[in-house]
């Protein structure tokens, strides 16, 4: 039996699977006790079902998402060496940063050193502000990390007590500004991420449960819980790829859907294309800043069911701030969940109070409260559907840099508008009706991301370049830097080398079984030639376990593929 | 303005000439790593647009394939011509105010007749931009400033007879470099004088005097010749790190030659220096493009003062640009039957070689002097490819602003080859309908496409 649970910000759900089936599911307030509210969760499913049928236990939290939302970490300074390129100006983190010399190129060659006397004076300046977490990242360190790795081992012998983070070890891909952040919030969350870790295990381990326990990521798939400290950010933005998980899996194979979460002060947006959720081009972004972290596309749209609605002059407005309940549940404002109770989409709330809120709007209009109540969710479904338009745009006008990819892009719509989230049964229908899509609110939406905890199957890849002129290899993932032994190092070499890496990195993570099927998603060769004569060759490659889950949902039991 | 920078980044890791051939794949991979890693994409003042591909039709408006697009173009052309126009789109509807298509292949060398493989080019992206750009957006003036080494011989010869197409190329002398071409006497045929201007660089010619063409030359003539989009053929191989040329320009002399140019769009061309110049200059012109600081952009081996030009040089470039002003400033003037003659047509013979393809062309190119209209034209050409049979085919362009007579006298030339069955292949592209038809000898039979 597997368990899938999701930790949010407001309510923690959680579902028992059997064979493809939802045996039990539950929903509890969050506390600020994660232990409680999750053992509460746990007695809820887990009633009459022996601890040792437990085969899997998965999380989805927000938890880092709220920290970082919150800034409730820690301070970080941040030394950067940038190098030439973009003026430094660019580079501003709402922290002490600061630059460095020393530069490294785009293929890891050393083009201007290191100066002993700016790292002394950088760290005493982090010093003297009293900073204990230190974020080091060089332009290109993905390529060559010695700098970054002579600056982290200097702080280190200063100050040994200090939490030092550098930028190979935390993402790979190039894209420095992103990097630079993701590895500042991987500085800023490692602690309070070992923590909830903890608090998992003890909860766990109270009831008995022994089974392999994971965490979910933002980009849906899966690691064990225990091994993730090494890269806590990849579980933000882990909620909406929960809903998206849960949806697929509770929808039939190969559709293209849209999914619409609509909450209470947001409504977040995924696509589903042709049966697997989209990830996103760019990393998870974090406020107005890009992270490198690897998610599936999700947009965020400021509008869900407890938006205020007010009317200024003779237009009614729905603004993206939420004043608590809505009006119908002893609320202070008018909100769509109001109107959804007056049109009888909803019956949630108090009838009264919701016709009240219409009135409140609407009399000095002229306007009756259907009119009104109509007009509200019209405006929230245009929204909405403005917002479906442009992410299918946005995935029509993601860029290609190769033949074959401009030549398989497709033209898609979504066959269906799934609704999950709280207000999403009032809405659904007239969003999928204005897109020329089927409504469909699946059963079990309500626990939707917890399900989709439960079915999310682990990925890994290994990003390989190897630079046979220079002689070494780059993992990205892993921030490690090899030699090439071979010669000649061919393609073949290549695609065994970086499947190698695959198999290591499973092993590290208890995953052997998922390299079991790998799939090359790039394997581009590049030929070096310098002075008319071929001095080696450039491979990039990417390899990787399928993405998937675990089945589908099915109506009679048991997975179905 | 708050308006964005449009870029197609497309470096087509999948094709190549050949693995070892300086037009590869490797040609943008350091560009790429650059610009990524600096986040250029994530620029607020930037905005990436997926490529698009060309349609066979907005080739054959511009080029005679021979004997048809298909045979001459690859995807990857295609796609490198499309992300042209799909930035030409771009800034036409006001998304965004400029743009950079970093696009291979490249294509300034494609003329207006196409053999084969030219100087790495197999169809010309800015002159199918242009073509589109009237077409499509019914856009008139429009001026072409070359910055490549080599001169931008292709996009001189589909443009040598438009009035309304200004064409600058500065570039290595011809007499030390490919294509040979490009001296200050080529100024553009009877209909169309002083609207191509050259600019002959001796080798070592460095930025300093790079700006003074720039500043005294280019940016007065354009401003002149007041067109309503101005493209930047953005060659790169001006730099003093490229193999295949002999300039000494720096990333951050070309940035400083875009802010001064303003192009509203900027076409990658040429430059082989693939590490020690493509990253700096392509990461330097998309700053200035987009109006950001890029005084921290600079290639790992200068310093300020690194490259001296002679004074003798100089001042040969100087008197060059006095001299080229001065044509300009004639231009309607001069007194044209004293310098092409006179009679029904303005005639001249045109030898082309090949260098990827090995294709020897003899053209015949004709236009009809018109007092009412740049003329139609018709070319007669012969291709040798080794031990082939020769290729002979006769094309009729129509320019889009003909008049009536040109026009319906236009299809009577095309009509009597046809009879007469001399060529292997009888072309007919009327761009003033946007039709282009295609017989072919040897089936008796004729293929119409329209826009």
């Amino acid at each position: 039996m597997y368990i899938g649970i999701d930790v949010g910000g407001t309510s923690t759900n959680a579902v028992l699977l059997d064979d493809g089936l939802v045996k039990a599911s539950a929903t509890v307030p969050s506390r600020d006790d994660i232990i409680t509210s999750l053992m509460e969760a746990l007695d809820r499913i887990m009633k009459g079902v022996p601890a040792e049928l437990i085969e899997r236990v998965v999380f989805s939290t927000t938890l880092i998402t709220n920290l970082i939302a919150e800034k409730k970490y820690d301070p970080v300074g941040i030394i950067l060496i940038p190098g030439p390129g973009l003026s430094h100006v660019h580079y501003q983190y709402n922290t002490d940063t600061l630059f460095i010399s020393g530069a490294m190129d785009y293929r890891g060659r050393e083009i201007m050193p290191l100066r002993d006397q700016e790292i002394a004076n950088a760290i005493s300046c982090l010093s003297t502000k009293g900073y204990k977490k230190v974020a080091v990242v060089g332009k290109f360190s993905s390529r060559n990390n010695k700098h970054e790795k002579e600056v982290a081992s200097r702080i280190k012998s200063l100050h040994p007590d200090w939490h030092v983070e550098m930028g190979h070890q935390v993402a790979g891909q190039l894209n420095f500004p992103r990097r630079v952040v993701s590895t500042m919030l991987a500085c800023a969350t490692r602690d309070k991420y070992s923590f909830f870790v903890e608090s998992v295990q003890a909860a766990l381990n109270r009831r008995g449960v022994e089974g392999l326990v994971y965490i979910l990521k933002a980009d849906g798939g899966t690691m064990p819980l225990s091994k993730v400290t090494g890269v806590p950010i990849e579980t933000i933005f882990s909620g909406p790829a929960a809903s998206t998980l849960g949806v697929q899996a509770l929808i039939p194979p190969g559709e293209t859907a849209v999914v619409v979460d609509i909450g209470g002060t947001t409504t977040d947006l995924a696509l589903i294309l042709s049966g697997q959720p989209l990830l996103s081009s760019r990393g998870a972004p974090v406020y107005d800043q890009l992270t490198q972290v690897r998610a599936l596309a999700v947009k965020s749209v400021a509008v869900g069911g407890d938006s205020i609605v007010e009317r200024v002059g003779k237009e009614i407005l729905v603004y993206s701030e939420r004043l608590g309940a809505p009006f119908c549940l002893g609320g202070p404002m008018p909100t769509p969940t109001d109107a959804l109770r007056v049109l009888g989409l909803t019956r949630l709330g108090n009838a009264k109070k919701a016709l009240e809120a219409m009135d409140m709007l609407g009399q000095p209009l002229g306007m009756s409260h259907s009119e009104v109540a109509q007009r509200i969710i019209n405006m929230v479904i245009d929204l909405v559907v403005q917002e479906i338009e442009a992410i299918f745009k946005q995935w029509e006008q993601e860029p290609a840099y190769r033949v074959w990819e401009v030549l398989q892009k497709r033209k898609e719509r979504p066959n269906m508008v799934v609704g999950v989230g709280g207000a999403a049964s009032g809405f659904i229908t007239q969003i999928a009706a204005k897109i020329g899509a089927n409504p469909v609110i699946p059963p079990y939406a309500q626990v939707a991301n917890a399900i989709g905890a439960a079915v999310a199957v682990p990925t890994l890849q290994v990003n390989l370049r190897a630079d046979t002129e220079q002689g070494y290899y780059t993992i990205e993932q892993e921030g490690y830097q090899g030699k090439i032994e071979k010669d000649p190092f061919t393609e073949e070499d290549a695609l065994l080398l970086a499947g190698e890496w695959l198999k290591k990195r499973a092993e590290k993570y208890g995953l052997n079984q998922a390299v079991e099927k790998k799939e090359f998603t790039r394997r581009d060769v590049f030929t070096m030639v310098r002075n008319w004569i071929t001095t080696g060759r450039i491979y990039d490659i990417s390899v990787q376990t399928p993405r998937g889950i675990i089945g589908h949902i099915g109506a009679r039991g048991g997975f179905s593929d | 303005m708050n308006k964005k920078t449009g870029l197609i980044f497309f470096p087509a890791f999948d094709w190549a000439i050949s693995p070892t051939h300086p037009e590869r794949e490797e040609r943008l991979l350091y560009t790429r790593d650059q610009i990524f890693e600096e986040g250029v994409m994530d620029l607020p003042q930037i905005h990436e647009y997926a490529p698009r591909l060309a349609s066979l039709h907005d080739v054959s408006r511009t080029h005679f394939c021979v004997p048809r697009v298909q045979s001459q173009v690859t995807e990857a052309h295609l796609i490198a011509a499309g992300s042209t126009l799909q930035l030409g789109d771009s800034v036409v509807s006001g998304e965004i105010k400029n743009g950079f298509a970093m696009v291979r292949p490249p294509g300034h060398h494609a003329m207006r007749v196409v053999h084969g493989n030219r100087g790495f080019c197999s169809i010309n992206n800015e002159a199918i931009l242009v073509e589109y750009l009237r077409r499509r957006h019914g856009i008139r003036k429009i001026a072409i400033v070359d910055s490549d080494a080599h001169h931008g011989d292709g996009t001189q010869d589909l443009f040598y007879h438009d009035p309304d197409v200004l064409f600058i190329s500065f570039h290595q002398d011809g007499r030390t470099i490919f294509p040979g071409t490009g001296f200050t006497n080529e100024l553009g045929g009877p209909g169309a004088y002083a609207r191509t201007l050259n600019v002959p660089l001796p080798p070592g010619t460095a930025d300093e005097t790079f700006m003074y063409v720039v500043d005294n030359l280019v940016l007065p003539v354009v401003k002149d010749f007041q067109p309503e989009i101005i493209i930047n053929s953005a060659g790169q191989d001006n730099h003093y790190t490229d193999p295949l040329g002999s300039m000494r320009f720096t990333a951050r002399a070309y940035a400083d030659f875009t802010k001064k140019l303003k192009p509203h769009l900027a076409v990658l061309e040429g430059g082989y220096a693939i590490e020690t110049a493509l990253p700096y200059i392509n990461l330097a012109i998309i700053l200035a493009l987009a109006d950001v600081d890029y005084s921290y952009v600079m290639e790992p081996d200068y310093w300020p003062g690194r490259f001296k030009e002679s004074p003798e040089k100089t001042a040969q470039v100087h008197r060059m640009v006095e001299q080229l002003l001065e044509s300009w400033a004639n231009r309607d003037k001069v007194d044209i039957p004293k310098i092409f003659g006179v009679g029904k047509y303005y005639q001249r013979k045109k030898f082309i070689y090949y260098d990827t393809d090995y294709i020897e062309e003899e053209q015949i190119e004709k236009v009809r002097m018109c007092a009412d209209c740049p003329g139609y034209i018709i070319i007669e050409s012969r291709a040798e490819r080794g031990y082939r049979a020769p290729v002979r085919i006769y094309a009729v362009s129509i320019p889009f602003q003909a008049c009536h007579s040109c026009q319906s006298e236009a299809y009577d030339v095309y009509e009597q080859a046809k009879k007469q069955g001399e060529c292997d292949y009888i072309y007919m592209q009327d761009k003033s309908t946007d039709t282009c038809i295609t017989y072919e000898k040897d089936k008796g039979q004729e293929w119409v496409s329209e826009g």
